[in-house]
């Protein structure tokens, strides 16, 4: 077994998904968590693009959190079951990252207070305009697949990556997912699962 | 061998690479190239409502770096071990975070009309803030023309064509970046893409092309 040590900030963040799957995979991993204050304070580790999160992998570092996601997935059996599977889930993570959360953020960092703005101005502008285009078509592949998986018919790293999202949007905006029943449905089912169920209890 | 048709519109954008994997391991395709006034209703049959769209024996698969990644792993453009794999993904996604920071300059490019102050305060920066990491990778990789291991992989491809387009706009850009250019000329001086180098801007305008250059 290598030995894994995951480095990102002390919150969630893009370091969630990464310590979500080495749970599903129930495969240790250091976590290891850098203090913005440390951060901002020129304490960095040595990171290949002067970013977080880095995986290193025996030693060696891998950096882009999607390349860490993938890697892990396909060390543990989440990135599809043919390479066309792996290429929808690629699809779909790409969808998430690129198409809806560049838009979706411009509201969120404003909801959560961490960036300054008019709420209600953002989330008519920005916030729903991105739900509205990403998530029915999660609800419509989710149909497709029949599985309770987005893709195939196990658990890839897309699902987790979804979830998570479902899950910190719920906990900080209760409704704004009301009308896509699946998709709550959809965070059960993955939050469930054995490994990253201990996890949610345990996380900080 | 599946009946690939990979669909975008008539230009390099993002899917000039997937292009080029064709090309590169000598796979037939059908190159389709979708009008400004086809694409409204087309955008209804695609997936996401975006293109480029590969479909593999008529199944759609959306989005570009996913198609790239698909492709290159059918034609041995992914590296040869799952760390090296995992590289050009990270190589895959930094270049995109660097696109998606000279975006606004793209858009004052093409159509706006401070080119220079863009320039200045958009362009440069994101070149400074990114080009040495990509340098400093290709260094690390021994400076051989490749980003990652000792063959062609799909993120050389990448680099090679986003500094074609960029240098066109910013002529010589990335000279203070020699490993990445050794990159950028070891693909298009490759000689399995002079044909397409050389020919691509005759094409059709819109409608399909079956592209075998196979001998």
């Amino acid at each position: 077994m290598p030995e894994y040590k995951l480095v990102y900030f002390a919150f969630r963040g893009l370091g969630e998904v990464p310590r979500q799957l080495f749970s599903l995979a129930g495969v240790k991993f250091e976590n290891v968590r850098i203090e913005d204050a440390d951060w901002d304070a020129g304490k960095r580790p040595e990171t290949p693009f002067g970013q977080m999160p880095v995986l290193f992998v025996d030693g060696k570092p891998i950096p882009q959190s999607f390349a860490i996601n993938r890697y892990i997935a396909n060390q543990y059996g989440f990135a599809g079951k043919t390479p066309f599977e792996a290429a929808l889930v690629d699809a779909f993570a790409d969808q998430f990252k690129v198409d809806f959360n560049t838009e979706f953020k411009k509201y969120w960092y404003v909801k959560q207070g961490d960036e300054p703005g008019d709420v209600e101005e953002m989330k008519a502008k920005h916030g729903i305009p991105a739900r509205d285009s990403f998530f029915p078509l999660v609800v419509k592949q989710l149909k497709k697949s029949g599985s309770g998986f987005i893709v195939g018919d196990a658990v890839t790293w897309v699902d987790v990556l979804v979830a998570n999202a479902t899950d910190y949007i719920t906990v900080l905006e209760k409704d704004l997912l009301n009308d896509y029943p699946e998709i709550l449905a959809h965070k059960e089912k993955i939050h469930s699962l054995p490994g990253l169920k201990e996890w949610l209890k345990i996380r900080e | 061998m599946p009946t690939y048709k990979l669909h975008y519109f008539d230009m390099h954008g993002a899917a000039e690479v997937s292009r080029q994997l064709f090309i590169l391991s000598g796979t037939p395709f059908i190159d389709s190239r979708i009008s400004k006034e086809q694409w409204p209703l087309f955008k209804e049959t695609t997936p996401f409502g975006h293109l480029p769209v590969l479909e593999v024996d008529g199944r759609p698969l959306p989005q570009s770096q996913a198609i790239a990644r698909y492709l290159a792993k059918e034609f041995g453009f992914y590296g040869k071990t799952p760390f090296e794999s995992a590289w050009v993904d990270a190589l895959a996604d930094q270049i995109k975070d660097f696109l998606t920071e000279m975006r606004p300059y793209f858009d004052v490019f093409v159509a706006g009309s401070d080119k220079e102050k863009a320039r200045v305060e958009i362009a440069m920066p994101a070149i400074s803030k990114h080009f040495p990491f990509f340098e400093k990778a290709a260094k690390d990789n021994g400076s051989n023309g490749h980003f990652v291991g000792d063959s062609l992989t799909f993120v050389d491809v990448y680099i090679a064509d986003r500094i074609v387009t960029i240098d066109g706009m910013l002529p010589g850009f990335a000279d203070a970046y020699p490993s990445v250019l050794a990159i950028r000329d070891k693909v298009i001086n490759d000689p399995r893409l002079k044909e397409w180098i050389a020919t691509r801007g005759t094409r059709r305008v819109a409608g399909e092309v079956l592209v075998d250059l196979r001998k």
